[in-house]
């Protein structure tokens, strides 16, 4: 997948507003493989819906997005499932990580549905991240800051191109941050994907190529 | 993993009500199938080569009616009436041989012959199966059913008075019978063989088309008006044939009704146990059904998650098919394990009371019933869980 277009999409809920002054809704956009996208809000201006309309875990949006061209209003569930382990990774805003499973569990959960990392990758990503003592813990016992960074990893633990992270280090100390755009930025850049990152006020210190104000 | 995460909310008594309940229903079921099946051959034993139900009709003879010649015979109008008749499902008439019969018989030297009678009645009320029951014009033996109390006869009062040997079944069937037919001026010396006996027909039976060509030959001339009937009915039980019968004076032979009207009685009785056995199984798969919806309702926001991170509804709802299959694997199991269980003990009974019966039959019904339910019960499982889990994708 290269390219992904948003026309003149807008939340259904947003539709009974006189103005919209945004950069992305109601508006021609396109993410481009290989680009990294910074999306800046307000909070309540529709990012987390930008993201599951992208998803595809919604569909209360007028307008079209299309992936490579093709309406994706259109897809079948076995199509989503096949972008949802090969194309498309998306770290949630409210993670949806598994309480009662372990750190390490969870990112196993998506791995062995993938293949695509090996063991020793996943612990470097841990160790990295500093949570690789905790990755035996149950994920309700953890901070959210911590359960951002599993959830991190669990989403890296596939192919994809476009990665979308809402809001990633709203929990997270500048320090970790740096480390998570550095990884971030590796990962991206071995598999030539696209990044696309969301934020209401501290950002993932990356190389933005575009900035949108939502 | 993927289990570790979805077994979280299963309710293991809800689980262990289904199981109890549907063991319940399951062996209820079986066990109605497998008895009736066990036991049926009590009640057609002997004629099983006779059509299951059907009675032998004749007219009352009663003093008066000897005294004042009245005819006992059946008229063409009383036959069309009788096949009209909604509990009738196929009407024949006995027709007797227009010739004089003598049967021979040799015993360790020793001749037995007597003067005997021929009837036929049509080939569809007997099973076609029966061994051998044709006769082809040229043929030198004839097929004969005699009724079991002959043998009787000769077996309890004959031979033991004589100290003849007694004759099974078997070895009766073995022998073969000088036949002596005269009419019309001429003789004709055939063999007879015995191929059956019967509980509930008092004639010597042969073959339609033996009696046809026989009569043809040897016979008079004039053709009789049938004296007994043979019908065929829907069911020996139904009253409205006592009432015909008793209107029109007819009767029926003996209580040669009894074996068909007990089979049939235990047909309905084995019909509302397998009813009620299917209503059990039914209601405990809805609290299968119940229990699972009620899990899956439970963890929605794990599947929705596992849904998200790239699972397919498939994958998702594999784990609790499999519950569900394997819990009614189980009940399949151990119901056919209480099923042949049971069977030992009430087929030693039966044994014992006839004990020609015992050793018949197979576990066969037993099986093929539960497998049929185990299949409908899973398929409907499978699907409905399918469902529901597609319903928690497409929700968004």
């Amino acid at each position: 997948m290269n390219t992904i277009e948003l026309q003149q999409t807008l939340p259904e809920v947003f539709a009974g507003r006189d103005s919209v002054t945004s950069d992305i809704w109601h508006r021609q956009v396109a993410f481009q493989r290989g680009q990294t996208c910074l999306v800046e809000a307000a909070s309540g201006t529709g990012k987390s819906s930008l993201c599951s309309f992208i998803y595809g875990y919604r569909q209360d949006y007028q307008g079209i997005i299309r992936f490579d061209g093709e309406n994706i209003r259109r897809y079948t569930v076995s199509r989503w499932v096949g972008i949802r382990k090969r194309s498309l990774s998306m770290l949630f805003q409210e993670l949806r990580l598994f309480g009662e499973l372990t750190a390490w569990e969870n990112v196993q959960l998506k791995n062995a549905l993938t293949g695509y990392a090996d063991r020793k990758q996943i612990r470097r990503w841990f160790e990295e991240l500093d949570i690789d003592r905790l990755r035996n813990q149950e994920i309700r016992r953890m901070s959210f800051g911590q359960q951002q960074r599993v959830a991190f990893v669990r989403a890296l633990c596939q192919p994809f191109d476009f990665i979308f992270l809402d809001e990633p280090i709203s929990h997270l100390d500048d320090g970790n941050g740096r480390i998570m755009s550095r990884i971030l930025t590796e990962e991206a850049r071995k598999q030539g994907a696209g990044v696309v990152v969301t934020s209401i006020g501290k950002h993932l210190p990356l190389d933005y190529d575009r900035i949108f104000a939502l | 993993m993927l289990w570790k995460l979805l077994r979280q909310h299963i309710s293991l008594s809800q689980l262990a009500g289904f199981f109890f309940a549907n063991l319940f229903g399951m062996v209820i079921v079986l066990l109605s199938v497998q008895f009736y099946n066990d036991i049926k051959p009590v009640f057609t034993r002997g004629d099983s080569f006779m059509k299951k139900d059907f009675l032998i009709v004749s007219k009352r003879v009663s003093t008066l009616g000897t005294v004042i010649g009245r005819s006992n015979t059946f008229t063409e109008a009383d036959v069309a009436r009788l096949q009209e008749q909604p509990f009738t499902k196929g009407v024949g008439a006995f027709s007797p041989a227009r010739f004089k019969v003598y049967a021979g018989l040799g015993i360790q030297g020793m001749q037995l012959s007597t003067a005997m009678f021929f009837e036929s009645v049509p080939d569809r009320f007997v099973d076609t199966s029966l061994d051998g029951w044709t006769f082809r014009e040229g043929q030198e033996e004839i097929p004969i059913i005699i009724p079991r109390n002959y043998l009787n006869l000769y077996n309890f009062g004959f031979a033991q008075s004589r100290s003849l040997p007694q004759i099974s079944e078997g070895v009766m069937g073995m022998m073969r019978l000088d036949i002596r037919m005269s009419g019309r001026g001429q003789v004709k010396r055939m063999k007879g063989r015995i191929v059956g006996f019967s509980d509930r027909l008092n004639t010597i039976l042969v073959p339609e088309a033996f009696m046809a060509w026989a009569n043809r030959m040897y016979g008079d001339g004039k053709e009789a008006l049938p004296s007994r009937l043979i019908v065929e009915v829907d069911n020996p039980a139904d009253d409205r044939i006592a009432k015909y019968f008793k209107e029109n004076g007819y009767e029926t032979e003996g209580d040669k009704l009894d074996a068909g009207k007990t089979a049939w009685f235990l047909k309905v009785i084995v019909g509302i146990v397998l009813s009620v056995g299917l209503l059990i199984s039914v209601l405990s798969f809805y609290i299968l059904m119940l229990s699972v919806y009620l899990l899956l309702q439970k963890n929605t926001a794990k599947l929705e998650n596992l849904l998200l991170i790239g699972y397919s509804p498939a994958r998702v709802a594999r784990p609790y098919q499999v519950l569900a299959v394997g819990l009614n694997l189980a009940v399949l199991g151990l119901g056919l394990l209480v099923v042949m269980l049971v069977r030992l003990q009430y087929l030693d009974f039966i044994g014992r009371i006839f004990p020609d019966i015992s050793g018949e039959g197979s576990l066969l019904p037993a099986l093929l019933t539960g497998g049929m339910l185990f299949l409908a019960v899973s398929a409907l499982n499978v699907w409905a869980v399918r469902r529901k889990v597609n319903a928690i994708w497409m929700r968004r």
